[in-house]
């Protein structure tokens, strides 16, 4: 069976979305209510039993889904917004005017983004704006760095030089040669990079610097588990394995679409 | 379940055994006794006058310091450095006997001349803002001959005696090292050894003590920043004592009997759910009774601290002589917290913001008091604020908030309810009034009078008290002497003793 990653990745992030879908309109109690006993066992009413609070976790997951992948995707599109265009223009122009956002964005990826996403968020307090800006800003270098690769590549195909001889001004040749060239390369590490912004969310939730608490995300959820680890070990068991399906799937997804696009692409990674 | 909670431990148990393995040498036996004691609340700095922060009086107070009187297991004041004293008629001038075998761990004698020059350290512009406080009702001191000290106040007040007890009425060696913070002198049975910042505080007997001999040769205080830490470490025999089980929750992992002791008793900290009186809607008492009927305080309890921890529906813990149980005040009982809110003109809703602080009791119970305010048609915007700063500006200096979710951990600290440019900003003349007349008044009176008081805060429903922090004491079974209640700020050492 070929691309046996790729229909891996999609089905786990299927699970996730449908979860998403199903928690937006449905879950079997209020998640932020108290709905009996705290620590209750698995049984008919509680899918999944009850948190330390007495909160069903169950309802509590399938909320938490929307807010993962909508802090994921979110943080790691408004990422490639900004840093595909600036890696195509560092791509594009020669000399010491195309280096500088290049050697700009290798110092921002100097920084651990986890600690940089830590400080922004530390520094503008947690909520999940500040957690998506700061999981997006730490996501920009990634997105630089392989666009300008790719394009670096473009440039020096023919089409290129025939299209500027042409005099097609910059801008379009950026727009209708380079772009479409190089949008397996950003369509593959947008991939990867939601499958670690969702593990970044939910390190950020779990130190207490991504959504309120009025949000059940699963970060904040393992956060919650962590004073039970020794007397109810299961209460960590469930937003652990659905971060981990989450990052999973994200990442098998990018490393099914790199086979499925471009095998050479492995060489840039 | 049981089985994964089995592995959990015996997995915490290999790992710390290892990790012990690696990092400590097995201590030789050489005969003298220590005391390993695991601790979470580490000093900012050692001299308690200068230094604000239960931490410091929790190693030093009563051990390496000593203080004129002391307050005992039962919260009764007690003679210590002064073997006896006299008060006036109208109780505004004490007369101290200070007894005569009291010497410093150095050897000199305990002086009137001492006790003044600490007493009026104490009460300079060196110390802190809250010790100095203490002393506001003092007129005069004076050393009156070698062992006599007479203090006078501008007005009677049962309050500076017993303030005396702590950290504001410590008697430092006036020939000791002139930097008392890293090198405190006392008189106590015990001397400072070393502080190892981050990790522990080493005490040694002190052998020359003018009272009861010191039951130990070293005690050492190991500073724990995660409490499963400490746990694992007394699970590992590494530790003698756990001072305070700040996860309740975890109380199971010390079931095994022939291992561990634990005592439960209570402490000065009441969790209080905190009304801006300063809001509109909280300014009517049928809101604030509302919110009291809507809660159900014994739940919380369960699933917020492990079931541990008592209510008392005031601001006052039961070991303080003026207790009553005012917890029925307000039962749960959702339909009569909507009917008051109806008659108060909420009955379309409320919405209300809860500000807590990320401590372990903050956020779970604003989610559990949210869900539950929620059920009688209040919304609640719930907020988690970074403790100690920006709850400290938000919510403390800023009084931007509804509701709030603190520990008033202060010994007596009914009072506090008396300033209304608090926090809370509760404005209640009578109040104010009855705290002044206990002050001032005979023992009997302060009694009665803060007991009135007591009644009046939850009559007026001032507040909503969720509950009062356990004191969750855990030892090894040679352990004896423990006090199940923190009545005073001090770890008192000199009641404990181990079988060997």
């Amino acid at each position: 069976m070929r691309h046996v990653t790729l229909y891996l990745g999609a089905g786990l992030i299927g699970v996730i979305v449908a979860m998403a879908v199903v928690g937006t309109f449905w879950t079997p109690y209020p998640p932020d209510a108290v709905v009996g006993p705290g620590l209750q066992p698995p049984s008919a009413e509680h899918w999944l039993g009850t948190d330390g609070l007495g909160g069903d976790i169950f309802s509590r997951l399938l909320s938490g889904a929307r807010i993962c992948l909508l802090i994921g995707i979110g943080s790691v599109v408004a990422a490639a917004v900004v840093g595909v265009p600036v890696g195509i223009f560092s791509g594009m122009v020669r000399g010491w005017v195309g280096e500088i956002p290049a050697r700009l964005s290798d110092i921002l990826y100097g920084f651990p983004a986890l600690l940089l996403a830590i400080l922004f968020a530390a520094a503008l307090g947690g909520s999940t704006w500040t957690a998506t800006m700061a999981i997006a800003l730490a996501s920009i270098p990634a997105f630089v760095r392989i666009a300008r690769a790719a394009t670096l590549q473009v440039m020096s195909q023919g089409y290129i030089e025939a299209a500027r001889v042409s005099g097609t001004p910059r801008t379009a040749v950026a727009a209708r040669h380079v772009l479409p060239n190089i949008a397996p390369a950003v369509g593959v590490q947008l991939s990867v990079s939601v499958g670690l912004a969702i593990l970044a969310e939910a390190g950020l939730s779990y130190l207490g610097l991504g959504s309120g608490p009025e949000t059940p995300t699963w970060g904040r959820m393992l956060r919650e588990a962590q004073t039970y680890v020794f007397s109810a070990p299961q209460l960590a068991l469930w937003p652990g394995l659905a971060i981990a399906v989450a990052t999973l799937g994200f990442n098998l997804l990018g490393d099914g679409l790199r086979d499925l696009l471009d095998p050479r692409l492995r060489e840039i990674r | 379940m049981r089985r994964a909670r089995t592995l959990g431990i015996v997995a915490a148990l290999l790992l710390s055994t290892l990790l012990g393995a690696c990092t400590q040498p097995l201590e030789q036996d050489t005969g003298a006794s220590t005391l390993e004691i695991g601790a979470t609340g580490e000093p900012a700095g050692l001299d308690m006058i200068t230094v604000s922060g239960a931490g410091t009086p929790f190693v030093l107070l009563y051990n390496v310091y000593e203080t004129l009187v002391k307050l005992d297991g039962d919260g009764n004041i007690r003679p210590l450095l002064a073997s006896e004293w006299t008060t006036s008629q109208d109780n505004t001038v004490y007369t101290f006997t200070l007894d005569h075998g009291a010497r410093f761990a150095s050897g000199t004698d305990v002086t009137a001349a001492a006790v003044v020059a600490s007493f009026e350290r104490s009460r300079s512009d060196e110390a802190t803002d809250q010790i100095r406080a203490k002393w506001a009702v003092v007129d005069a001191i004076e050393a009156i001959g070698d062992d006599t000290v007479e203090v006078t106040l501008t007005q009677a007040s049962n309050r500076w005696l017993y303030e005396m007890t702590g950290p504001a009425g410590i008697v430092a060696d006036p020939t000791g090292d002139a930097d008392l913070n890293t090198s405190p002198a006392g008189s106590g049975p015990y001397e400072f050894v070393s502080w190892d910042e981050g990790a522990s505080i080493e005490l040694r007997a002190n052998d020359g003590y003018w009272g009861t001999p010191a039951r130990f040769d070293e005690v050492t205080f190991r500073y724990y920043a995660d409490p499963n830490a400490m746990n694992t470490a007394m699970l590992a025999g590494q530790l003698d004592i756990i001072s305070n089980l700040t996860t309740p929750q975890a109380i199971e992992q010390f079931a095994d009997e022939s291992r561990f002791k634990v005592y439960e008793g209570t402490t000065d900290g009441e969790v209080v759910l905190g009304f801006n009186h300063r809001t509109e809607a909280l300014q009517d008492l049928k809101v604030g009774q509302a919110i009291n009927h809507a809660i159900d305080r014994q739940a919380l309890v369960d699933a917020v601290w492990g079931g541990k921890g008592t209510l008392i529906g005031s601001m006052v813990p039961p070991t303080d002589p003026w207790y009553e149980d005012l917890s029925d005040t307000y039962p749960y009982d959702p339909d009569e917290a909507r009917r008051l809110l109806a008659e108060a003109g909420y009955a379309d809703g409320l919405t209300l913001r809860l500000r807590v602080p990320n401590l372990p009791y903050g956020p779970p119970s604003g989610r559990f008091v949210a869900a539950q305010l929620e059920e009688v048609g209040i919304t609640v915007e719930l907020d988690e604020l970074e403790f100690p700063a920006r709850w400290l500006e938000l919510v403390f200096t800023n009084h931007d908030y509804d509701m709030t979710v603190v520990a008033h951990v202060e010994p007596r600290d009914l009072d506090a309810f008396a300033n209304p440019d608090y926090y809370w900003g509760y404005d209640n003349p009578r109040f104010q009034r009855l705290i002044a007349e206990a002050d001032a008044g005979t023992w009997e009176e302060q009694v009665t009078k803060l007991q009135e008081a007591a009644r009046i805060l939850a009559e007026d429903a001032a507040a909503d008290w969720l509950f009062l922090l356990p004191n969750i004491v855990v030892t090894t079974t040679d352990i004896s002497g423990i006090q199940a209640n923190q009545i005073s700020l001090s770890f008192d050492l000199t009641t404990i003793a181990a079988r060997s």
